[in-house]
């Protein structure tokens, strides 16, 4: 199915989180995760759409989309790994969990990884989010069972 | 200490509106809107000395009285929930574990500044969270909590839950407004401030989520108790972050005022492996680092001020002595490039060029000389921007280096190679 397509199901949705806002432009964030969350990034055709129902300039859509590092231009994998590299996981030693990571995931595919900034579950330094989910207290041993789960 | 803000933190399912009513949730708001006056709430948050307890320390009462007496716009609340400090989650656990003592809170504030909306803004990443306060905004709503003639007073409040979108930024309050309308977060300048101009241009009051979950117990309890929990113009307990290298890290309720050796050692359990304390960062990342000498002061906002440093978000980050403070920098100065909105120029070239030279330096490449001039780019970071983010990319430098100095240069001399970390990177596997 084209992005168009799949955007113009959501319009029902679209106007429902529209109308929680005081000014419609103000869900412009809320719309384009729900555009990103259906078709695996923000192409041109979700900005048009954003566009369409928050009356916001399609150019301003894209300043929107290129601020902020959780939208994404071109697809991620079917799983997003966001490594958290905050201090406190650097002092609980995250540098080599992610080597070890990096070697496990090698290969796949269909995950992606992005190195982030701090992600606020200090106490389980060192830590990372799996698509919504935050895994902490990494070991070697727990990455190769995550991974595993994932594959 | 009995606990106040964490008391459920523990209790199974209190994030549920049957656990949460069962420990008195929504009690106080049905005592203050049915027999109190919205001026005589903001005179008794005045009297409590709550402060501002996202980072900045503002007198809470005394922002909500800076809006204006007669304004025809509608007031709007805004809920700063976008937190990214880093060494801080304190308030994850009170959307996670406590959204009905968050939606409590505000809708006692609402009441008190007169606003019928209101909007929390959760950070990006926080899904989780994000879910448990949605369902308990559902679950608050359906039992009248919240929406219309809230406890047949005829007080409307609709509260609506938002998501940011990953920028540290946006939790510099106008950064947010400007995110919340749907535009990048880049901070506007002041004045005017939100109370007069702020939400869709609309008087606005932005308050973080421990703020005002502090606001039911100071109307249970009274404004005095709580002024006397905490030091001096310091109301009420904290939730402090402790991370790093303690045996227990954790969220710890404490008095404000408490000294941070006992934080660290009495609660936090002191350090791992019973090694040497080197430096702790009493109050998230922007805050100047503290020596092991200098861990003999009262966490509260004016102690910390008073320590040539900050409480800031009360994310206490501890380092012992395997730490290195030139490759703490590094992460800091890389955080700081990455995060900054730029706006302005001096933190744009400046958190650039600071994370261009730190880098240089802890890869084994830097000269004696990278020193000075890192500290002279802080220096002219400091104070010439629309918002204090310059300032904080500019502390961890200026603090690090003096303190620490002879560490920077041993690593100078010694040709220490270190590796880097890729820097706003997506790698595909």
């Amino acid at each position: 199915m084209n992005h168009t397509t799949i955007l113009n199901q959501l319009d029902s949705e679209a106007e429902k989180i529209v109308a929680k806002y005081d000014e419609k432009r103000a869900a412009t964030l809320m719309l384009l995760h729900l555009a990103q969350d259906k078709i695996g990034s923000v192409t041109p055709e979700a900005e048009a759409w954003v566009s369409k129902w928050t009356g916001v300039p399609a150019v301003r859509v894209r300043e929107v989309v290129t601020f902020y590092s959780m939208y994404h231009q071109k697809p991620v994998g079917r799983r997003h790994i966001r490594f958290c590299t905050g201090t406190s996981c650097m002092l609980a030693g995250h540098e080599k969990i992610l080597d070890h990571l990096k070697k496990k995931l090698g290969g796949e595919g269909k995950i992606s990884l992005e190195e982030a900034e701090c992600l606020c579950a200090c106490e389980t330094a060192p830590m990372m989010q799996v698509d919504d989910d935050y895994h902490g207290n990494l070991t070697e041993k727990k990455i190769d069972e995550i991974v595993d789960q994932l594959k | 200490m009995e606990p106040i803000l964490s008391r459920n933190f523990n209790v199974k399912d209190a994030w549920t509106l049957p656990v949460a009513e069962s420990r008195g949730a929504y009690q106080t708001a049905r005592k203050v809107l049915t027999s109190m006056k919205p001026e005589d709430v903001t005179a008794a948050v005045v009297a409590s000395n709550l402060r501002g307890l996202g980072g900045a320390g503002f007198p809470t009462g005394k922002k909500w009285q800076f809006l204006p007496k007669d304004s025809p716009k509608p007031v709007y609340l805004v809920v700063n929930a976008d937190e990214g400090e880093p060494g801080t989650f304190k308030d994850r656990y009170i959307l996670e574990r406590d959204p009905h003592q968050l939606i409590e809170g505000i809708l006692i504030s609402a009441f008190a500044i007169k606003s019928r909306k209101a909007y929390v803004y959760v950070r990006g990443e926080y899904a989780e969270p994000y879910r448990r306060l949605q369902s308990a905004l559902d679950e608050a709503a359906a039992k009248n909590y919240l929406g219309k003639n809230i406890f047949g007073t005829g007080f409307n409040l609709e509260i609506v839950a938002h998501r940011g979108a990953g920028a540290y930024i946006c939790g510099e309050e106008t950064a947010l407004l400007n995110s919340l309308e749907g535009g990048k977060g880049y901070p506007r300048l002041k004045p005017p401030f939100p109370a007069v101009v702020g939400l869709f241009g609309c008087p606005t009051i932005i308050n973080n989520v421990e703020t005002l979950a502090c606001v039911p117990p100071i109307l249970k309890n009274g404004a005095g108790w709580f002024a006397g929990l905490g030091s001096p113009g310091n109301g009420g307990t904290r939730l402090f972050s402790v991370s790093g290298h303690v045996k227990k890290p954790g969220v710890y309720e404490l008095p404000m005022g408490t000294p941070l050796r006992e934080i660290i050692y009495a609660h936090a359990g002191g350090l791992r492996g019973g090694r040497a304390l080197k430096a702790v960062i009493p109050g998230g990342i922007s805050a100047k680092i503290l020596t092991a000498n200098e861990i003999d002061v009262k966490m509260d906002y004016d102690s910390l001020k008073a320590a040539g440093t900050m409480l800031g978000s009360a994310g206490v980050i501890v380092m012992d002595d395997t730490a290195s403070i030139v490759k703490a920098l590094y992460y800091a100065a890389k955080f700081f490039a990455h995060e900054s909105c730029g706006q302005c120029s001096p933190c744009r070239e400046g958190t650039g060029w600071a994370y261009k030279i730190v880098r240089r330096i802890y890869r084994g490449e830097g000269s004696l000389k990278d020193l000075d001039t890192l500290l002279a780019l802080a220096k002219n970071m400091e104070g010439r921007t629309i918002c204090v983010f310059a300032d904080a990319a500019a502390w961890p430098i200026q603090s690090y280096i003096t303190k620490f100095r002879k560490e920077f240069e041993e690593h100078i001399n010694n040709k220490h190679e270190a590796r880097i970390s890729k820097f706003e990177t997506i790698s595909k596997f």
